[in-house]
């Protein structure tokens, strides 16, 4: 038993390393049940595959942009709209850890709670760049996806799309901190968010919408968001790209703040 | 090593700790005794500085709990009712996991959590997902999950309730080892034999207050002793039994067909047996009694009114 005390004792380490050690638990927890990935693209893919065939037709309206293929129209919003699904995950996936018994642990531990949150936040990043570039993939194979913007103005779209993700992950990581349930988490950002999917720029132009539709996604932060994504795809006139990475930044700061906060109450 | 003074903490309306004070030097063992609900938990997670106390103050290896939280976090271990180990990550990942957050390099870190595991007769399913083990081997991993960090004092709380005998006989030797060492621990239980085993003082906590604290020589003396009970086949042989153990020296209670007396070793089963054989009887049960947890609560109830 002399083994017990026989070593160095360790008194902590710096904040840095910490959100290291982290996220790469988080990241290796995701490699090792890579079901996981799968499972979570599965639900984007199928509302890929259906509306690109569904609504191809919509292509060929007026109020549709000219020349514009559906697929290339559809694909930025559905990765805006996957990140947006993923961003739920982070939250899921902190109360999920709080389930486990591993963040009692991390509470008796030398570190910051804010470390726990950030490498969270980190990992889910990682977690939903790979998704949506599965998605881009799948789509540009399988749908021949090829908008006017290239790779660079794809990569563009996928960065901006990941930026709102995140900053939307730190609300949710914010919900989660002091909702600690995972099944009201879901019922309820199922609920937000489907309706304001629909109810933007999307699927449709707006002007293809029904007046009173049309008047809630012209104030639907989700249009700008796409609106910023698809410009960025499709290499229009960039709208809104500022905009929607201030909000992202605003977003990501008051759920940190409600986050940290909330984390800290005894579990 | 550990100080608490007049320690309170209220939930509402509902007083968890009311002015607790224990004292543990280092290198001893305190037994926090009490059933559900009586604040050991409470107390435990206000001196792992988990929760602010609203009165009174603590410290734990030299720190405040609550202005020096993270030093004091930097010295102890902790582990809980429930296994605090991440299920998804095997035993080894698992101890790995926290010696790097303790400061350790990848290297020493896999090194230390080769050596606990083998300690802990867990090496053979250091790489299987902590999911997959028994519960026993749970909270053995979650107990050397506490100790990665060679702290100076330990927090057990309630560490055997739910294991089988086995597992719990293995997770005291690894106390006791633990306090050879040097380590300071703190135990909570609601086994008046794992306190008498383990501790070197014994505090017994009933509704958030301190109601009798001492060595479990000086508890036990006031609980009163062992028991032996004595069954008989005919209530109508009680009077004559009676009357040979009171010859016996002993002072017997009667109810119904059985007879309890106090004992003072269990030797005294010997006697019993040849009293009861001399005026012709046979005992069709013989029970030795230990005092429990709720003797312990009635007799010092007793002593309070």
């Amino acid at each position: 038993m002399t083994t017990l005390t026989a070593a160095p004792r360790w008194r902590g380490t710096d904040f840095g390393t910490q959100v290291l050690v982290l996220t790469q638990r988080s990241l290796r927890t995701l490699v090792s049940d890579p079901r996981m990935i799968v499972f979570s693209i599965l639900q984007p893919l199928i509302m890929l595959t259906l509306f690109s065939q569904i609504f191809a037709s919509i292509a060929n309206t007026p109020g549709f942009p000219q020349g514009v293929a559906y697929i290339d129209f559809l694909m930025p919003a559905i990765l805006v709209n996957t990140a947006m699904q993923s961003a739920l995950q982070a939250g899921v996936g902190l109360v999920t850890d709080m389930k486990n018994g591993v963040l009692a642990r991390f509470r008796s531990l030398p570190i910051r709670s804010g470390s726990v949150l950030v490498a969270r936040s980190l990992s889910d990043l990682v977690r939903t760049a790979a998704q949506l570039l599965l998605m881009l993939v799948f789509a540009v194979v399988v749908f021949g996806y090829s908008p006017a913007g290239g790779v660079t103005g794809t990569v563009a779209a996928l960065a901006l799309a990941l930026a709102v993700g995140w900053g939307l992950g730190w609300i949710f990581l914010a919900i989660a901190a002091w909702l600690r349930n995972a099944e009201l988490m879901q019922t309820v950002g199922f609920l937000a968010m489907f309706p304001l999917m629909f109810a933007s720029s999307a699927y449709v132009p707006i002007s293809g919408l029904p007046s009173w539709l049309q008047a809630v996604a012209n104030v639907n932060p989700l249009t700008f968001a796409v609106d910023a994504a698809r410009s960025l795809a499709l290499a229009q006139p960039v709208t809104g790209v500022v905009g929607a990475l201030v909000t992202s930044a605003v977003l990501a700061a008051a759920g940190w703040i409600v986050a940290v906060k909330g984390f800290r109450r005894p579990l | 090593m550990i100080e608490a003074v007049d320690v309170g903490k209220a939930f509402g309306a509902q007083k968890a700790l009311d002015g607790v004070s224990v004292a543990v030097p280092k290198g001893t063992v305190l037994g926090l005794l009490g059933h559900n609900g009586a604040g050991k938990t409470t107390l435990v997670n206000v001196l792992t500085t988990m929760l602010p106390p609203d009165s009174g103050h603590a410290k734990v290896a030299g720190f405040d709990v609550v202005a020096q939280a993270h030093q004091v976090r930097s010295r102890i271990g902790l582990t809980g009712q429930f296994a605090a180990v991440d299920e998804q990550l095997s035993g080894l990942d698992n101890l790995i996991l926290i010696a790097r957050l303790l400061g350790a390099t990848p290297r020493e870190a896999r090194a230390r959590g080769n050596e606990l595991l083998e300690l802990f007769g867990l090496a053979d399913a250091a790489k299987r997902p902590s999911r997959t083990y028994s519960g026993g081997m749970r909270r053995r991993l979650d107990l050397a999950a506490s100790l990665v960090g060679h702290p100076e004092v330990i927090f057990l709380d309630e560490p055997t309730t739910g294991l089988d005998p086995a597992s719990r006989l293995g997770l005291w030797e690894i106390v006791e080892g633990l306090v050879t060492d040097g380590t300071t621990v703190l135990l909570t239980t609601q086994y008046l034999d794992e306190a008498d085993r383990l501790a070197d003082s014994i505090t017994v906590l009933s509704k958030g207050k301190v109601v009798a604290a001492g060595t479990s020589a000086e508890l036990k003396a006031q609980v009163g002793q062992r028991t032996v009970t004595v069954t008989l086949a005919d209530a109508s042989d009680v009077p004559k039994a009676t009357g040979a153990l009171e010859r016996a020296g002993m002072q017997p209670v009667a109810a119904e067909n059985t007879l309890t007396a106090p004992v003072t070793s269990s030797r005294e089963i010997a006697t019993v047996v040849r009293a009861l054989d001399e005026v012709g009887l046979e005992a069709t049960e013989l029970a030795l009694g230990e005092p429990t947890l709720d003797d312990v609560y009635l007799t010092l109830a007793q002593h309070a009114a």
